[in-house]
């Protein structure tokens, strides 16, 4: 068993490979030839009878579902959402007609294509050789240089589309995260805003403490940079097809978004560019947005400073008791769910099920838990720049609030949190691991040694 | 250019005296349940009982009056899409910059509904004694969650219409209100009775999209003067005569509650 799990895991983000460009590390033959695809077996597959590959290889095709060509899934749930909201029924031509629209608009995962949308100036965020690197089956040219690095690094889990569904993501605690609502928690913007490019390349290069995702500080600044715009342009393309589903949604029957053919169709066609134009400028803006922050007093007194912050945690203004618990546990509350997970209605059993019966793509509702502080382990990094953005602008698509931050125009006893106010509960957090309370009870030596 | 500018004088005031001289009417529809009233569901605090537990809540996504069977809370907008934007009565430039509260009051949201247009302001309050959260879930505008301390106030602009967005607060997950954001200022909310008035609408024909937040979704069918009707996707055309332009009673059954 220990062997089984030992061989999926190495195997299945080989399903991605081109078997032209199976790298030297692999042994360079295909197990499983498919028109342009093909599986490629490290060079220890040799160790295995030839039937034990073709086994092996069939069964990952199953599993994993490889395809000869890389697809974009249409997203189900948000189609689902809107015909049980809205009383909206989808018919396939209605389906397909949001497939051929997006592909028009955003190309394919083999060939992504970055959208004419007049005046917005989408170069800034989506760089169209970046994207050619990101995209396509993994594979490197004859002077070495690497093309598909979405595939070989993130789409095992982050899945083809970014639906944060690829086949290692039920495996995971958290999700990966599906970029296609285009909200992101850890960044450096106000509440709703887009992350910067700064903010994308920091999760890129550190990862997340306490999550599966890991860091690619290793990988070469231009891969990086590709991925960034790669992962931009999933999120670009997600959120225009939710635009475009809700747009679908409000059509009467008959009705179609896009004219195949006659008059008005070009005047429908720039509606639909508007419409991308509308998400992209969000990111364009993202860049200018990043939340000013003033350093801390660094002659403040850390103890007053951190006693202050507790006082914050437990008052009314603040309020991080109610979630984070009274010992700070993050046992205040650990019913609700985040804002991916609450389009399934994970409370209404009956829409559940339907969502859940969409596919095993739609993975099964987890809680959302407040952060543990005693622990020390803080997602979106535990440097003092990083919870004090958390705690002021709180984190997008999650219970947790932004603060009640104090206008600096605001009249002499008005209720708020200053600047200053704000750096004593990062003390006080950061505080936390180290209280007694905090640390695992010390064993009696006595009782070791029986132990022993 | 003395011409011109003279000729746009002209043309501007030509413009306006002939939208003076245009005629309005009052739109009213009166929504009545459709059965027998259901009782009101209790809700059950689960956070701050000491201050929450006071207050009798009951869930309030279906509001049915008692007595005459008036459903709350229904919306009803002048759906624009792709068409010219109508003209604006005179009395509605007072209210055009209006600010709207969302007050977190005896551990609901008041009101139910908030309905406001692209330039108006939704102010967040909070009246209670205990902290409150108000998270917004916008699409069309962005998303927001912020504290309310115990008195304070917080204002949001939302500059994009057609949205009806979710609100709920993180820490009572009892509470829950919608705030509709829509293009012109012809829009209202059925009241306590059941009753929802809109006035000065331009005289001619109008598309006006009907809302129900706690039934999830557009109110499409209907009994009109006793006759089954359904209106695609909630969107009822009507012809404004001047004077009221009174529809009746409409009776409707929203889908179960969640």
């Amino acid at each position: 068993m220990v062997m089984m799990s030992k061989w999926m895991w190495r195997l299945t983000p080989l399903c991605f490979r081109s078997h032209k460009n199976c790298p030297a590390a692999d042994s360079g033959i295909p197990v499983l030839a498919m028109k342009n695809m093909s599986l490629c077996f490290p060079s220890s597959i040799r160790t295995l009878p030839l039937l034990g590959r073709v086994v092996f290889a069939l069964w990952l095709a199953a599993v994993v579902g490889c395809t000869t060509k890389a697809e974009f899934s249409q997203n189900a749930v948000y189609i689902l959402k809107q015909e049980r909201e809205l009383d909206a029924e989808f018919s396939d031509q209605q389906k397909r007609d949001l497939a051929e629209i997006l592909a028009g608009m955003f190309g394919t995962p083999d060939a992504p294509n970055v959208p004419k949308l007049g005046d917005v100036e989408i170069a800034k965020v989506l760089d169209a050789t970046h994207l050619h690197v990101a995209s396509g089956p993994v594979s490197s040219d004859e002077r070495g240089r690497a093309r598909g690095l979405y595939r070989e690094h993130c789409a095992h889990c982050h899945g083809v589309t970014g639906d944060g569904a690829g086949p290692t993501a039920s495996f995971l605690n958290p999700y990966p995260r599906d970029y296609r609502m285009g909200v992101f928690k850890f960044k450096s913007t106000p509440e709703g805003g887009k992350p910067t490019h700064e903010d994308l390349k920091d999760i890129l290069t550190n990862g997340i403490p306490g999550t599966a995702m890991p860091s690619f500080k290793v990988l070469p600044n231009n891969e990086i940079e590709a991925l960034i715009s790669y992962v931009r342009y999933l999120s670009i393309r997600g959120e225009v097809e939710r635009e475009l589903v809700y747009l679908t949604a409000d059509l009467v029957k008959g009705e179609r978004l896009l004219k195949m053919a006659g008059t008005g169709r070009s005047e429908q066609a720039a509606s639909l560019r508007e419409v991308a134009a509308g998400v992209v400028q969000k990111w364009i803006d993202a860049d200018l947005q990043a939340t000013p922050i003033a350093p801390p007093d660094a002659d403040r007194d850390l103890a007053a400073s951190i006693k202050h912050g507790r006082d914050l945690f437990y008052g009314p203004i603040a309020n991080c008791v109610k979630c984070h618990g009274d010992s700070a546990l993050g046992d205040g509350q650990k019913s609700d769910y985040d804002d991916w997970t609450k389009e399934l209605e994970p409370t209404n059993e009956e829409a559940l099920e339907q969502f859940l019966g969409l596919g095993r793509f739609i993975l099964p509702p987890r809680n959302i838990h407040p952060r543990n502080l005693r622990q020390g382990v803080f997602r979106g990094g535990r440097r003092p720049i990083d919870l004090y953005r958390r705690i002021h602008n709180g984190i997008d698509g999650t219970p947790m609030p932004g603060s009640f931050v104090l206008k600096a125009d605001a009249p002499a006893g008005t209720k708020g949190l200053t600047k200053d106010d704000i750096w004593s509960l990062v003390d006080y957090v950061r505080s936390l691991p180290y209280e007694s309370i905090s640390r695992p009870p010390v064993i009696e030596q006595a009782y070791q040694r029986e132990r022993l | 250019m003395r011409k011109a500018l003279t000729l746009l004088v002209l043309a501007v005031s030509l413009f306006s005296s002939a939208l003076s001289a245009a005629e309005w009417g009052d739109l009213k529809l009166t929504f009545v349940y459709d059965g027998a009233v259901p009782a009101p569901q209790p809700i059950s605090v689960t956070k701050d009982p000491q201050f929450c537990g006071k207050f009798d809540l009951v869930d309030e996504e279906l509001v049915v009056n008692k007595e005459n069977k008036g459903i709350a809370n229904i919306v009803a907008y002048m759906y624009t899409r792709g068409d010219s934007a109508p003209p604006i009565h005179p009395d509605y430039a007072a209210q055009a910059e209006a600010k709207f509260s969302l007050d977190n009051n005896s551990c609901r949201f008041e009101p139910h509904v908030v309905l406001l247009t692209t330039t108006q302001t939704l102010v967040l309050k909070n009246s209670d004694g205990v902290g409150h959260n108000t998270n917004y879930a916008g699409f069309r505008n962005p998303a927001f969650n912020d504290v309310i301390p115990p008195g304070g106030t917080l204002e949001k602009k939302l500059t994009v219409g057609g949205e009806r967005a979710k609100v709920s607060c993180g820490i009572h997950p009892w509470m829950s209100a919608y705030v509709v954001v829509h293009d012109t200022p012809y829009g209202a909310v059925s009241d306590q009775n059941g009753e929802l008035l809109i006035k000065n609408v331009p005289v001619g024909t109008w598309t006006f999209q009907l809302w129900h937040g706690g039934s999830g979704g557009y109110v499409a069918d209907v009994k009109q003067n006793g006759k089954a009707t359904t209106w695609a996707k909630g969107r009822l055309e009507v012809t404004i005569k001047p004077g009221m332009n009174d529809l009746g009673e409409i009776k409707y059954k929203p889908k179960a509650t969640r």
